[in-house]
């Protein structure tokens, strides 16, 4: 039987006179890989901060492999691996001796993984790490995420900045840690083509709120949209349920529907003598269409 | 066996797989008692997350396309019953129509673009 590997119930946070997290409600499932979505500013940053325990949060609760994110143990530590959007290496140290350095700290540590993401990312281990380009430094820390195999990993935008062939190797890591089935990945991002490869599960934060926490695919069945043709005038709305959007001219309208049911559509069609067309959208699109709504 | 996934489409992953293996079996590129790849090789294989890929496999199999044959995948067991030549090419047809739009849209002779539209299925052809 799987657990909630993270569990957040109504938590908020705030930044001075800036509410960032009104009341998240959100349970990550152990064993998915779960995407986070969010424009920029929407919290996702603060969230995954809470979540690992480098922020207090101002009220709910927040938990990691069942401890108070804040309390982390020593041991709930050493089974978690987190990435920051901007990661603080020791800038002095040189990318072998931080390798060796990090490996003392934990009991497993895959030195294959570590020559395999090296040698295909061309990361110069003799470079001091302030040496390196800002990409290898990102490249670099989820190496540091990786090696451990973490039973959970939380990561903060790791593609931002990654050429498209090292996400791709990076995805393909990540493909490789779900395989292994029991191992959780949270990551945010606003690169969608990768999060529908990689991710079987997406939560969409807006207005410091999740708004939307389940499979992909179902996400991607649940947000349509329509086109709708009639002989005759059409109405000023066409009144579906769900209706995020509608633009409605005099033959011709188009509606993004959440939760379309099968119903509303040959009710169109009866009604208004309608020719109604069905068109499933990007996440990209849903993403912009359920923001739209609020 | 080739499966082309395009995450931007519209249409969820899983239903792409599932389209495609359908296809595959309707244009008799695969046949009864042939044995897909493992879920694990065909996460790594498209690079698309595992659950993706055995929820395709699973419905597939509760539409009695696919059997699970223990320790060893899973087994084409026949093309669909009833599946005509219309049927088969439905899918097809909004693309086609996209591409017929687009054509117009340039400006472009129905020859030229026929012409394209043949060499291309030519190149798949040779794959096989």
């Amino acid at each position: 039987m799987s657990f909630d590997v993270l569990e957040a119930s109504q938590v908020t946070k705030r930044f001075s006179s800036h509410q960032v997290l009104r009341g998240v409600d959100l349970s990550v499932p152990q064993g998915s890989v779960m995407g986070l979505l969010g424009r920029n500013g929407a919290g996702k940053s603060t969230l995954l901060q809470c979540a690992v325990g480098l922020l207090k949060v101002d009220g709910g609760e927040l938990s990691l492999l069942g401890e108070d994110s804040w309390r982390l143990s020593a041991s709930a530590k050493s089974r978690l691996g987190f990435v920051a959007q901007t990661p603080e290496l020791t800038p002095w140290m040189r990318g072998r001796k931080l390798l060796e350095y990090a490996a003392s700290f934990y009991p497993r540590w895959n030195w294959d993984l570590v020559r395999r993401l090296v040698a295909l990312w061309e990361i110069d281990l003799r470079a001091r790490v302030r040496e390196l380009s800002e990409g290898h430094r990102r490249q670099l820390a989820i190496i540091l995420a990786l090696a451990p195999e973490p039973e959970v990993l939380i990561l903060d935008e790791p593609v931002a900045g990654l050429d498209p062939v090292a996400r791709r190797t990076f995805l393909q890591e990540l493909i490789d840690v779900a395989l292994e089935g029991e191992r959780t990945v949270l990551f945010s991002t606003h690169i969608t083509a990768d999060l529908e490869r990689v991710a079987d599960r997406v939560a969409l934060l807006a207005d410091g709120r999740i708004r939307f926490n389940d499979r992909l695919d179902v996400l991607k069945e649940r947000v349509v949209k329509l086109y709708v043709r009639s002989q005759d005038a059409l109405p000023s709305t066409l009144g579906v349920p769900g209706t995020l959007r509608e633009d409605v001219g005099r033959h011709e309208a188009m509606v993004v529907v959440e939760g379309l049911e099968t119903e509303a559509v040959d009710g169109l069609r009866d009604r208004l003598r309608a020719h109604v067309e069905v068109k499933h959208l990007g996440l990209d699109d849903i993403f912009l269409e359920m923001h739209h709504a609020g | 066996m080739s499966f082309h996934i395009d995450p931007a489409l519209g249409q969820p992953i899983y239903r792409q797989l599932m389209e495609q293996v359908r296809a595959q079996i309707a244009g008799g590129r695969l046949v009864a008692g042939d044995f897909l790849p493992s879920v694990r090789q065909c996460a790594k294989a498209f690079d698309v997350n595992p659950m993706t890929i055995s929820r395709a496999f699973t419905l597939l199999e509760s539409e009695g396309v696919l059997e699970r044959v223990r320790g060893k995948g899973m087994r084409v067991i026949g093309p669909p019953p009833v599946e005509t030549l219309a049927a088969r090419g439905a899918p097809l047809e909004p693309l086609l129509r996209a591409a017929a739009q687009r054509a117009h849209e340039l400006n472009l002779p129905t020859d030229e673009v026929l012409s394209d539209l043949r060499s291309f299925l030519e190149e798949h052809s040779d794959e096989l």
